[in-house]
């Protein structure tokens, strides 16, 4: 379901307060789970965690307690055209990573160098999310065009 | 397909903005439409028809004919 505009409407500062309240006890639970398995440098571990997931977790907060009073989802949203536009990028990037794989593949197989698994699957994922993305924005801007 | 949803909503003095509410979709949505880049599904087409109060063919004619 795609989501309209941002309205005018603000929620209670009540809700506010409870979301940076979530991401401040979420960031320090999981700081403090990370530091807890690096005993010997537990402050820096817990503070470079703390930097690296408080951003996600009050956006987590505010997404559970207050996007709900602050944006108005469209009712048929499944009918807008966004959906389309998706559908079309996501089927676009799909048949990029497919072709990509194939010729990464025989490439390697003949020539290449042997690589490990993880940096090829995290290849992966930034191709297909770095591709879905730009097909989107260009379906978008050619609709609106 | 064409259509003339355009002038329709201008007739009534309507945004795009107010159409897609009414419509419960997107402003994209609407303006899409409106140029002719994407044809909307039956029931959104009955719908937008039922908003305007006119059949499905007096909003969308067949472009190829």
């Amino acid at each position: 379901m795609s989501k309209a505009d941002l309205t005018s409407r603000g929620a209670p500062a009540s809700h506010y307060i409870l979301a940076v309240t979530f991401g401040a006890i979420v960031t320090l639970a999981l700081s403090l789970a990370v530091a807890a398995s690096n005993r010997e440098h537990f402050w820096l571990a817990a503070g470079i965690t703390a930097l690296c997931v408080a951003y996600p977790c009050v956006s987590l907060g505010l997404r559970v307690f207050v996007t709900d009073h602050t944006i108005a989802r469209d009712v048929r949203g499944e009918e807008s055209v966004e959906l389309t536009w998706m559908r079309r990028a996501a089927a676009g990037a799909f048949l990029d990573v497919l072709v990509t794989t194939i010729v990464a593949c025989v490439v390697l197989m003949f020539a290449g160098p042997v690589i490990g698994a993880l940096p090829v699957l995290l290849a992966l994922i930034a191709l297909s999310a770095v591709d879905a993305g730009l097909r989107y924005f260009v379906i978008r801007r050619r609709a609106l065009r | 397909m064409r259509n003339d949803l355009a002038e329709r909503r201008l007739q009534r003095g309507w945004t795009q903005a107010d159409l897609a509410a009414a419509l419960g979709v997107s402003r994209q949505t609407v303006i899409s439409i409106e140029r002719g880049r994407f044809d909307p599904s039956l029931p959104l087409a009955f719908l937008i028809a039922r908003t305007f109060g006119c059949r499905i063919e007096d909003v969308f004619t067949d472009s190829t004919v």
